[in-house]
């Protein structure tokens, strides 16, 4: 059986030449080139392209130009002057590097939340309104995963009752529930039952929901507000949405105590309790937080990174990472990632070169207070680990007969069709093998070859009772295929 | 809330104290030392005495211990006091079967008598020859007490403690100091403590049905102080070995095995119990007073350091043992002293009473349950039981053939009735390619994992990285890659270098709960077993989330002291939900604060994070890890490695094997199997030549020829092998529907038009057509067993067929058939 040189390349193992240097030879058959460029959809655009605009490249060089070039705005004039000002940090120090790690987890909560001021204001504001007239309400707040939900949230908490016992009014009971931890969607009614301090003890015999409505529909001096704050509220969708109708109609009983902040991913949930809570007038009031831009990722993690006191990141090498998740999806989860897989790059390097500092005496010192912190070519290899296209790198390194099913379902599906059953695969298949003078396998050892490709994701594999008709779709494009098989001479001829 | 399980004691010191306790005289404990024992800090480093013991190694693995009941049953004939040795057993290190008494071997039949005689000549001879050595009893007579095998004791502690000296017989009551005498003793379920009825305030006339709580723990509950009443001025108060247990001044053991030690001093193997407070997460509020945890530690300690009996029982027996005196204690989980995690032990471990049924075993199985407080649902108390009973199904039936000889304990293997048979009495040595076959198989653990270095680092470093930290921040691994591509392999090898690193001390402790999805009756379960592995108490899941949730999550810098606990899910992609939401809970614990959790799920699935909610993906961060399959250097690496010292593969054959793999699948699994399948082949090829021409001079080794076999057998299809030996009418049906189908080169054909393809065949070839029916019948045969997929048989005559392989496989399987050769001109 013929073994082919696969062309392999780790992208981690040489960051500093894919990101600066640009590369002139081999870039066709090379996948990393094309793996780290973010507006790749399909390698085709790399290979098209001459190799120096590769569009990372282009991005790099914008944030060289843009710190090199002070006078352009006075935010990147702050950039450089920080860095300028902070001293250096020794990531092989313990205590600092545990300080950095803890700074950048996405566990610990920042001491002031940027970015984020004007929602946070308006949620406050709201609540404070409530519980300055003593009346019920009802928001909800909507975005992406990752975008400082909870956080604010907990913030608002926090604000809220400071100001109540600023101001001298009574400050309400406070219950954060994350609905994904109910076990049962109507507990939540007797965790807010539970929360509320009135008089009476709660008779087992009525249900919780029902004691509320009683407890709010008519007057009872004394009772305190609650402030009722539902993280991923959307898991307390049910069939018939009773749930969340009632919870949402807690708030417009005539003496209801019950501030609700809803918290979820979808913009439209709001939607679907409008209808009903539109025509008694009180709809909740919906706030959405954006996905973050790039420049508030800068400005969140400078804000994070303030509080130590010795520079960790160059500013381009934030300003790269800024740039490519707030182009990705916005999430702050991610960003901090890539941060802290940054850091374990740097001290992968420092460990390598503290092993071999001593043949290495005279390097500049420049150079060494430059060593010590994140650049750039660190945070592109981490940004190339989460945003990077697995495709190539895995369909080059899967097993021979698992190309050739690629390979042949790339030449059935070039003849125009979308789908097709696995017994015409095999036809394709054996074709292929034959043509090559290779033994082709049986056909249940073909659809469990089949099954793994779905995993890796790579095929789609339809239901059926029977194997052979189980319907068989590509999930990459052709083309990446037919890109990662070009380098393998067995297959040209088959591709042609 | 458990507390319903405790019974009541009375504590009449006449019948109270369990028989077995023995008077023994308070010099006994003051005299000697044990070796062990004689340096306070060795003692104080219990943990260490199993470094110590692996230089024992050489000692059988196997040793018959006595039951309880045949303890009683020979207690007569030993009874001869001071002596020491009441039963001689001879002594061989490597052959447990012998190593019976006796008085047993007399009620064995003559024709095994005589065999077993000459074997234990052969026995003696080898002890005569060790007897510089160790030997062992089956029970030992010491201080006035009986010792034997599965045993529970008291151990000192302390050699310098004098309050190990003073071991009152019968406690005393807590008011006025003094002893029970006629009158009734009370105990506190709380505190454990003895009362007399009239000592309390008010007097109590009769004990009470249900629990009983004293005053004292009442008051302590609401907040007030009250404290008990001092003795009296020059009266020491007089703690029970129960007591001193309970606040760590002793220790219980369970004794393994006995031995006398060349220079006369009599040791025992001890495996440790220790108090829920002495665990990691301490004192848990379900635990009971009287509980107890088992460890996986064990030491060797000298008999001198006994006290006495205690008695250890499982929760059925405890519950049962209403009178049982106040030396009882109640163990249900086996404590993990390196993972600080928690397993029920399996209630076949020490049945007892076997002869119960099925049913009575299910009933008290529930009534154990009582733990779990009701909230639990049907399905995992079905599944547990089910588990259960199963269990004792597979004990039952294997008991009465395998070990009716002893009778109840059974340890390791055992455990399932099954028995390894010690390597060297097999009757001849192994050969090498039986070698090869038994280091091939796929339970076998290979002593290195070779081409995974870089992975197994990058999980070391992430673990590493995560648990060495002061502040533990919680993290997320995600592993995956294509089945047999040694995913969980190495996150266990590296658990075990890390575990070996907890021992030296160089790594702070921590938890390890390992889960596989697959092993789960409800992805919601997964909360229960979490809970389950870090704190030893079993409560159904919507419980074990709230805790969780409250152990996770909880800000308050009293968790400081946790240690950080791992998680390794196995087959993560098996507990996504409909909402998904119990991936969500997991993944959501690390990035609260102080969590201090680390996650590392496995699955095959590469792109699952992308399959998940965008909420999760998010909370899942961005490690991932990639196993991809193997090519053919590795398998061959992993071949050879696994083969290194026996010499029974052609190299080539090795690369013949690694290569086909490789080229269709990377899977290391399959790997292995071709070659053990090989061996197995070539292993029976050599018995046949040996037989046949009775000079065993050559050796014979597994060659390119044996791995074909075996991958043939693997790889070929068994459709081929069905249509090869199917019936001749079959034969022409089948070659006449690849006949019609290719005519036609359509995918699909009538029955009609079969039918008449299969008359024309057969008026050529001067074969008789069988006729219709007899044709239909054929037809629905095939489709029965999946060689064709027809419609239903209703339509009759326009019923249609399809060939469910390829035609290009049929034909083969007909090509060369030997009672139809005619059909070959047709396809």
């Amino acid at each position: 059986m013929p073994a082919f040189a696969a062309p392999r390349h780790s992208p981690a193992s040489d960051p500093t030449s894919v990101a600066v240097t640009p590369r002139k030879s081999r870039l066709r058959s090379d996948p990393d080139a094309a793996i780290g460029s973010p507006l790749r959809k399909s390698p085709r655009l790399c290979k098209e392209g001459s190799p120096n605009s590769s569009p990372k490249i282009e991005v790099i060089r914008k944030c060289l130009k843009s710190s090199l070039n002070l006078s352009e705005s006075p935010e990147k004039k702050q950039l450089t002057e920080d860095f300028v000002e902070g001293q250096n940090w020794d990531p092989r120090e313990e205590t600092q590097l545990r300080a950095v790690n803890e700074t950048l987890h996405v566990s610990t909560a920042p001491a002031s939340v940027v970015c984020r001021e004007n929602e946070q204001n308006r949620i406050l504001d709201f609540c404070k309104k409530c519980v300055k007239e003593e009346k019920a309400g009802s928001l909800y707040v909507c975005g992406c995963p990752g975008t400082g939900k909870t956080l604010s949230m907990e913030k608002v908490k926090v604000m809220l009752v400071d100001w109540a016992n600023k101001e001298g009014v009574q400050h309400p009971d406070v219950l954060s529930i994350n609905c994904t931890t109910l076990a049962n969607m109507s507990e939540i009614f007797s965790k807010i039952l539970g929360q509320t301090h009135y008089g009476k003890k709660p008779s087992p015999s009525t249900s919780s929901l029902q004691q509320l409505q009683k407890l709010y529909s008519q007057h009872t001096p004394g009772l305190k507000m609650i402030l009722v704050v539902a993280d991923e509220l959307d898991y307390l969708i049910t069939k018939d949405r009773a749930v969340l109708h009632d919870l949402f109609m807690l708030t417009t009983m005539p003496f209801s105590r019950c501030i609700l902040l809803g918290v979820a991913n979808a913009i439209d949930l709001a939607d679907w309790f409008i209808p009903k809570l539109q025509s008694l007038n009180c709809k909740p009031m919906v706030i959405t937080f954006c996905a973050y831009s790039k420049d508030q990722i800068i400005n969140i993690l400078q804000e994070r990174l303030r509080a130590l006191p010795y520079t960790v990141f160059q500013p381009q090498a934030l300003e790269l990472c800024a740039r490519k998740v707030a182009a990705a999806s916005g999430d702050m989860r991610k960003a901090l990632a890539v941060c802290r897989s940054a850091i374990e790059m740097l001290i992968g390097e420092s460990m390598l070169s503290s092993l071999d500092e001593t043949e290495d005496q005279q390097r500049p010192a420049a150079n060494d207070m430059m060593s010590n912190i994140v650049r750039i070519n660190h945070v592109a290899a981490a940004l190339s680990k989460v945003y990077k296209s697995p495709v190539v790198d895995t369909i080059i390194s899967l097993p021979q007969h698992q190309q050739i099913i690629l390979c042949s379902a790339v030449k059935l599906f070039r003849e125009g069709k979308k789908s097709t059953i696995l017994g015409e695969l095999n036809k394709y298949y054996v074709d292929v093998c034959k043509s090559t003078m290779i033994p082709p396998v049986g056909i249940l050892e073909l659809s469990s070859m089949c099954r793994v490709l779905d995993d890796q994701g790579i095929l789609k594999l339809g239901q059926s009772r029977e194997d052979k008709l189980r319907r068989v779709t590509l999930k990459v494009d052709g083309a990446d295929i037919v890109f990662a098989l070009r380098g393998v001479r067995f297959f040209r001829n088959c591709l042609k | 809330m458990a507390e319903t399980q405790q019974m009541k004691k009375f504590k009449t010191p006449s019948k109270g104290t369990p028989k077995a306790k023995h008077p023994i005289s308070l010099d006994h404990h003051i005299a000697p030392q044990t070796p062990q024992s004689a340096t306070p800090s060795a003692v104080n480093l219990r943990r260490s005495h199993r470094l110590s013991a692996a230089t024992l190694e050489h000692r059988p693995a196997l040793f018959i211990f006595n039951t309880p009941q045949s303890a009683a049953k020979t207690r007569k004939i030993c009874e001869d006091p001071p002596s020491i040795i009441p039963t001689e057993i001879s002594f061989n290190p490597a052959s447990p079967p012998p190593v019976e008494s006796r008085k047993k071997r007399k009620f064995q039949e003559k024709s095994a008598e005589k065999r077993k005689d000459s074997r234990s000549v052969k026995c003696k001879r080898a002890a005569d020859r060790k007897v510089k050595k160790k030997v062992y009893y089956k029970k030992v007579v010491y201080d006035g007490g009986e010792f034997s095998a599965g045993h529970d004791v008291y151990v000192k502690r302390r050699s310098d403690a004098s309050s190990d000296n003073e071991d009152p017989e019968v406690e005393e009551c807590r008011v006025c100091f003094k002893q029970a005498g006629k009158r009734v003793l009370i105990e506190c379920d709380d505190c454990l403590n003895g009362f007399h009825l009239k000592c309390l305030k008010p007097p109590l006339r009769a004990v009470p049905d249900g629990d009983w709580v004293c005053c004292y723990c009442v008051a302590r509950k609401n907040g007030e102080v009250m404290e008990f009443p001092e003795p009296q001025e020059g009266k020491k108060r007089a703690r029970t070995a129960r007591e001193k247990l309970l606040s760590s001044d002793l220790w219980a053991a369970r004794i393994e095995s006995l031995w006398k030690e060349v220079d006369g001093t009599y040791w025992f193997r001890a495996r440790w119990y220790i108090i829920p407070d002495e665990t990691a997460v301490g004192r848990q509020p379900h635990n009971l007073r009287r509980e107890l945890y088992r460890t996986n530690d064990f030491a060797d300690v000298e008999m001198e350091s006994i006290i006495r009996h205690c008695f250890v029982m499982s929760p059925r027996e405890f519950a049962n043992a209403a009178n049982g005196g106040d030396d009882v204690f109640l163990c249900e989980y086996e404590y993990e002293m390196q993972w600080h995690s928690f397993k029920r032990i399996a209630e076949i471990d020490n049945n007892e009473n076997d002869g119960e049924s099925v049913v009575d075993n299910d009933a008290d199985w529930n009534s154990c349950d009582e733990f779990d407080s009701g909230s639990e649902s049907d399905s995992e108390e079905a599944a547990y039981g089910d588990e259960k009973r199963n269990k004792l199904a597979q004990a039952s039936s294997l008991r009465p053939a395998a070990a009716n000889s002893r009778k109840g304990q059974i340890f390791g293997l055992q455990k399932i009735g099954a028995k390894k048979i010690p390597e060297n009495l097999r009757s001849r040595k192994q050969t090498d390619l039986e070698k090869a076959k038994s280091t091939l198989m796929l339970a076998t653990l290979p002593k290195s994992l070779p081409c995974r270095d870089r992975e197994m680092n990058e999980i070391t470093t992430f673990i590493k990285g995560a648990i060495c930290d002061e502040q533990c921040l919680g993290r997320c691994l995600y592993v995956h890659g294509v089945p047999g591509t040694g995913k969980t392999m190495s996150v266990l090898a590296v658990m075990r270098n890390l575990k070996s690193e907890v021992d030296a001390g160089s790594i702070r402790p921590y938890c390890f709960v390992e889960i596989n999805g697959l092993k789960l009756a409800s992805p919601e379960n997964i909360y229960s077993v979490i809970y389950e592995g870090l704190t030893g108490h079993r409560v159904g899941w919507k419980k074990a989330l709230n805790f969780l949730n409250a152990r996770f999550s909880d800000e308050n810098k009293c968790r400081k002291d946790t240690s950080p606990c791992i998680l390794l899910i196995d087959e993560l992609d098996l507990l996504v939900t409909r909402n998904q939401a119990v991936l969500y809970n997991i993944l959501d614990w690390p990035t609260r604060p102080n969590s201090k959790l680390i996650v590392i799920g496995i699955a095959n699935t590469m792109d699952l994070p992308e399959k998940l909610l965008p909420r999760i993906s998010s909370r899942m961060g961005i490690q991932r890890l990639c196993f991809g399959p193997y090519n053919f250097q590795q398998l061959q690496e992993i071949i050879s490695s696994r083969l290194k010292g026996i010499d029974t593969f052609e190299k080539v054959a090795i690369e013949f094997a690694s290569r086909k793999v490789a080229a269709v699948s990377g899977d290391a699994r399959r790997a292995l199997e071709i070659c053990r399948r090989a061996a197995e082949v070539a292993d029976y090829r050599a018995k046949k030549t040996a037989l046949s021409s009775s000079d065993a001079s050559g050796k014979v080794m597994a060659g390119m020829a044996d791995v074909e076999a075996a991958i043939k057998e693997m790889f070929q299809a068994p459709h081929i092998q069905v249509i090869r030996s199917c019936s001749k009418l079959s034969k022409i049906f089948l070659a006449a529907m690849v006949y019609e189908l290719y005519k036609t080169g359509m995918g699909e054909t009538t029955f009609e038009k079969l039918a008449m393809a299969v008359s024309c065949f057969c008026a050529n070839n001067g074969e008789t057509f069988p006729g219709y029916d007899t044709l239909m019948k054929v037809g629905c045969k095939l489709g029965e067993c999946r060689l064709l997929l027809c419609e239903p048989g209703s339509r009759h005559k326009l019923q249609k067929l399809q060939l469910n392989y390829p035609n290009d496989d049929v034909t083969f399987a007909l090509k060369d058939s030997k009672d139809l050769p005619w059909l070959a001109k047709y396809i």
